[in-house]
């Protein structure tokens, strides 16, 4: 940072100190910033300091009274393990759309291959961020408000939402590669899809498999509650036992729901470890 | 591919064309189980699950979707409030998670972890817990644990950003480079003060990025825990789209991008400044 430590020590009563005079005051004065604003939230949001310790007391009666003994046997119910098939397709058809939506669109927002700077590039931006600004939920609402109930909507909204998701990470795969096989493709005449395939693909290939798998494993971790609205899958379980208040099954179905992520966790992991051993 | 690397002498062109053959077969089958799993997929849910009579014609679905379309002006007053208590929402929550970070990233990073067989599981369960369940999820708990209001949703949005939080910093812990911790450790430090002196200085400025970036994430979050009940833009959203105000719905959309979208500046800017 700075390098007071190297002054000679003039009197014995200066002290080493990693920042300079107006660093300190500037510093002092950011964090009284921050905690008058946090002090402000609180007061704003009205939010009751004195029941805060007790809440903890309550979480845990709650948990011991109402949701403890989970009632397995209705995650073992036949129906019940049908909607979680349903739900690993709806994530696995989400997570391919938005996978395939997304070629086209990194490869339009990345800033150093995009075909043009002033027009396709801005409206790239602008698909993927706003897919990835708008929650997963709001765009099942919407889809649900338009299409219906039932999984359709439940793919697209995923499909929106691991547009996002998989744009952003490509993008910046692709803006971070090498641009020497890509100049070399262009001195020798190649146009814009020749150099795609020949001179970007084969650098990003890995890591596109690699954001490929991760993102069907943010997808079936959404796919768990799309439902909630009635885009199909095993959220709408959920919400029907949370509405019912039948405590022991949501406390079942939130296992469920630990199980399968951590399944879909480790396989995803080593799908990607293989993945880069390929490379 | 497990099999043993041989030698220089044992590779032949045959060696090579046979590998060669058995990689493309296997990536047939690979493929071809990916093709039938997606036509299985597309059978199911798009083709059997969906309701083509009721949602009629392409005509129709464009009709539906073209409710939407437009701004209703009379609701900006009533966002103003809404959008501030998201936007506190988030930066509260993100307080609270980054202070039961400090104890989830201690024990689960493995070099400084105090007791590995117990210390290291736990906190990786509590990682897996949290980023496994859905925001939604935990707000509807924290609903029924401390009722109404923005306590819930700040809950929530703690203990779901926790699980990234926490993992990031253990990596970042456990990349450490180990020579500070032994010079701390060789003038007689004790293990708080290795922990201060060494090891903060140097995942401070990876673990304040990873801070702000799930802030930014957790604006979004929070514009839809009002949905359960835990206040927010969520909540109006909620109110506009049972009254069927499909413009309202619009309103609070375009409302929810713009504040992601300063978030985002602002996480851009910050993030610039610390690198």
């Amino acid at each position: 940072m700075s390098n007071s430590s190297s002054r000679v020590a003039s009197g014995p009563s200066i002290r080493w100190s990693r920042y300079r005079y107006p660093d300190t005051l500037l510093r002092y004065a950011a964090w009284l910033c921050s905690f008058v604003f946090l002090v402000y939230c609180v007061e704003y949001l009205n939010i009751p300091l004195d029941r805060l310790l007790g809440v903890f007391g309550r979480m845990g009666d709650i948990l011991a009274n109402r949701y403890y003994p989970p009632d397995i046997e209705y995650i073992m119910d036949r129906e019940y393990l049908g909607y979680v098939v349903e739900t690993i397709q709806m994530a696995y058809l989400g997570a391919l759309f938005g996978i395939i939506l997304t070629l086209p669109l990194g490869w339009f927002a990345a800033y150093n291959m995009t075909p043009s700077r002033r027009f396709v590039y801005p409206i790239a931006r602008l698909v993927t961020m706003s897919c990835r600004a708008v929650h997963e939920m709001i765009w099942a609402i919407l889809f649900v408000s338009i299409l219906g109930y039932g999984m359709l909507a439940g793919v697209l909204a995923l499909t929106l939402f691991c547009t996002g998701f998989a744009g952003k990470l490509l993008a910046e795969e692709i803006e971070a590669i090498d641009m020497g096989p890509v100049e070399a493709m262009r001195s020798t005449g190649a146009n814009l899809f020749q150099t795609m395939i020949f001179g970007v693909f084969p650098q990003i290939r890995v890591a596109f498999t690699g954001i490929a798998i991760y993102t069907w494993d943010v997808a079936f971790r959404a796919a768990t509650v799309v439902g909630f609205f009635g885009a199909g899958g095993m959220g709408w379980y959920l919400k029907r036992n949370v509405l019912q208040i039948e405590t022991e099954r949501v406390a079942a179905i939130l296992i469920s729901i630990l199980i399968l992520v951590m399944i879909s966790e480790t396989v995803s992991a080593w799908a990607r470890s293989k993945a880069m051993k390929m490379k | 591919m497990s099999e043993q690397p041989p030698t220089a002498l044992t590779i032949t062109t045959d060696i090579i064309l046979e590998r060669r053959r058995k990689s493309s077969n296997i990536r047939l089958c690979i493929y071809l189980v990916l093709f039938v799993l997606v036509a299985w997929s597309v059978q199911v849910t798009i083709i059997e699950d969906t309701d083509w009579e009721r949602m009629g014609s392409l005509g129709s679905v464009l009709e539906s979707a073209n409710r939407f379309l437009g701004i209703d002006f009379a609701l900006f007053k009533d966002l103003l409030e809404p959008t501030i208590e998201t936007f506190m929402i988030a930066c509260l929550g993100t307080l609270l998670g980054v202070i039961i970070c400090i104890p989830a990233a201690w024990f689960g990073a493995v070099n400084i972890t105090p007791f590995k067989p117990i210390t290291y599981p736990l906190a990786r369960f509590m990682m897996t817990i949290s980023r496994s369940i859905h925001e939604i999820v935990w707000a509807l708990f924290f609903v029924a644990v401390v009722g109404l209001g923005a306590l819930p949703g700040i809950f929530a949005i703690a203990v779901r950003s926790v699980g990234f939080i926490a993992k990031m910093s253990a990596e970042a812990i456990e990349d450490i480079d180990p020579g500070p911790v032994e010079a701390i450790r060789s003038v007689g430090g004790n293990n708080l003060q290795v922990l201060i002196y060494a090891i903060l200085p140097q995942i401070m400025p990876q673990v304040l990025g990873v801070i702000i970036f799930e802030w930014e994430i957790n604006i979004r979050r929070s514009a839809i825990l009002g949905l359960v009940g835990a206040g927010g833009l969520g909540l109006v959203f909620f109110r506009q789209m049972n009254t069927f105000n499909y413009h309202g719905v619009m309103t609070v959309i375009i409302a929810i991008l713009g504040l992601i979208l300063l978030g985002e500046a602002f996480s851009h800017w910050v993030r610039r400044k610390l690198i």
